[in-house]
């Protein structure tokens, strides 16, 4: 949720965070978050840029062909790596599922619906690891993966302020919404943001886009971000 | 160096070493970093292809993804990467993820799951490379695990049916092969003069898409729009697994090369034979053949009659 955030501060366009429990069936695609403007709905990374550019507002228009190149395809490894792990993480780690996610996801239902709906949805990601080939693969193969990818973002960021230049992109957004969730969500163990953390380039990332975009606007938002932190965790 | 590392992958077909993606990269990377590998082909014997392919098969170790061979290579210090930047290096894994989640997709669909493809095609080839009655379930697992795999991971709502994920997935994979075609611009391999990981891994998706001569080929057509990609994989297979154009493989040229070697040999040692026998003929005066002579004795009549014979 907090790359859409970022993004769409970046853009300058002003957005407020609601949080719904039947959220995920009111999108277009079953996929959080999603943005409701005037009569329209949009959900999902790639759309809503797409939306945004055709209202004219576009961060990449600054980009050469081979920087554009290079962004979707940083875009695309943390889509691949991130995401999958914190998914991983979520829903395949036995201990995690059972102390944190299944009681999260299960939470805004009754009994024995919760216990149903977060079954539900644990096989369907299992299936999808399976499908990928993750599903062979330890919680250590997984850290080492994820640390893998932050060393790449680390070597890419260097000591610039943003990814590409001076101006943030979509790519920035992405990947302050993902480490962000990872440093700030509680999980039994710190071994996630542990191997970010190690990246001291990327911590500091974080913060100065944390500081810029949200505390910058007033006190609700970075509330509002911390809240939806934990809640992105039941994405 | 180290001891003699074993590949056991599909074979080749149409001018390329192997048919299939993964098996091409590893091969590819083998080449480019030096690596010394026996390559041994599935082909139609009891030894069933258990679990992935490609698998490298090292003193007691089995290994089996291709990242994983990668690794172990370059553990074994067989490293293509070794002039990259730190930053390069950031790249090559960024791109190995967009060629992942972008052409993977279209691959597998043109391969496995597009009808025409894969009952023309796909199927007979693979069967006819797997022992039988393994050749009858094999080929199916597969298109099955590539069906499974595209509507998982792109399936999802808003795409509701399988020709709507079909055109996205082939639209990602134009765009992405516009992407690469864009970052590879006019240099020969990605990061500068010497290939890497990277072309390695490109090449291993691109070529199949470039050689394999399939009915339906959208991507194909897309693929040879963009000529310095068509450049890059025609580069590599020349270079560095000796294939004409026309396409020999390396071990097909080799024992084409010993064949025309012996068969030269036969032809000089004929045409000897040939010509000793021709000078015989010409030494001797013409000598009547062996029936001739027994006539002749028979007969009795001594000069006369080969002469007589000879006579028109």
């Amino acid at each position: 949720t907090l790359c859409f955030q970022a993004f769409l501060q970046m853009c300058n366009l002003p957005i407020r965070v609601v949080c719904r429990a039947n959220a995920e069936y009111m999108s277009p695609s079953g996929k959080l978050p999603f943005i409701h403007v005037g009569n329209q709905v949009v959900s999902e990374l790639g759309p809503i840029v797409q939306f945004v550019k055709a209202k004219g507002h576009s961060l990449s228009d600054g980009l050469d062909e081979v920087q554009k190149a290079e962004m979707k395809a940083y875009m695309e490894l943390v889509n691949n790596m991130l995401l999958t792990a914190e998914l991983y993480l979520q829903w395949c780690d036995d201990v995690t599922v059972e102390e944190i996610t299944h009681p999260r996801y299960g939470s805004p239902y009754p009994w024995p619906l919760n216990r149903i709906l977060s079954y539900q949805k644990q096989w369907e990601v299992k299936r999808k690891m399976k499908a990928i080939g993750w599903a062979g693969k330890t919680l250590e193969q997984v850290l080492e993966d994820v640390d893998q990818c932050c060393q790449a973002l680390s070597q890419r960021l260097g000591t610039q302020p943003y990814f590409f230049n001076k101006q943030p992109t979509e790519l920035d957004a992405l990947v302050f919404g993902h480490l962000f969730t990872i440093l700030t969500t509680q999980l039994i163990t710190d071994e996630l943001s542990e191997k970010v953390k190690n990246y001291s380039n990327l911590t500091a990332f974080c913060r100065r886009i944390e500081q810029q975009y949200f505390e910058g606007h007033d006190k609700d938002s970075s509330t509002i971000a911390a809240r939806s932190a934990k809640k992105s965790l039941l994405r | 160096m180290a001891a003699p590392m074993e590949l056991r992958c599909w074979a080749g077909d149409w001018g390329l070493p192997s048919v299939h993606p993964e098996s091409l990269t590893v091969m590819a990377y083998a080449k480019f970093s030096g690596a010394p590998l026996t390559v041994n082909t599935i082909s139609s014997s009891w030894k069933a292809p258990k679990g992935d392919i490609p698998v490298l098969i090292s003193e007691d170790k089995v290994i089996s993804q291709p990242a994983k061979i990668l690794n172990f290579l370059r553990k074994q210090k067989y490293n293509a990467d070794y002039e990259l930047s730190a930053k390069q290096g950031a790249d090559t894994l960024a791109y190995i993820a967009l060629l992942e989640e972008k052409l993977l997709p279209a691959l597998l669909h043109t391969f496995w799951i597009e009808a025409e493809n894969y009952c023309n095609v796909t199927k007979p080839w693979f069967a006819s490379r797997i022992a039988f009655p393994l050749s009858l379930y094999l080929p199916g697992k597969m298109s099955r695990e590539a069906l499974n795999r595209i509507v998982l991971t792109k399936g999802g709502p808003p795409l509701y049916s399988l020709t709507e994920v079909e055109a996205q997935i082939y639209r990602d994979a134009k765009e992405c092969l516009n992407l690469l075609s864009k970052r590879l611009g006019t240099s020969q391999f990605f990061f500068g003069d010497t290939p890497t990981t990277l072309d390695a891994f490109v090449f291993g998706f691109l070529a199949p898409i470039y050689k394999v001569c399939f009915p339906r080929v959208q991507l194909q057509e897309h693929l040879k729009q963009l000529p310095n990609l068509c450049r890059f994989c025609d580069d590599i297979l020349t270079c560095y697994f000796r294939l004409s154009v026309s396409g020999h493989s390396p071990a097909g040229q080799d024992t084409a090369d010993a064949n025309l070697q012996k068969l030269t040999q036969l032809v000089n040692k004929e045409s000897n034979l040939i010509e000793k026998m021709d000078d015989n003929l010409r030494k001797s005066p013409q000598h009547p053949p062996r029936k001739l002579t027994t006539l002749k004795l028979a007969a009795g009549g001594e000069e006369s009659s080969p002469f007589n014979r000879l006579s028109p």
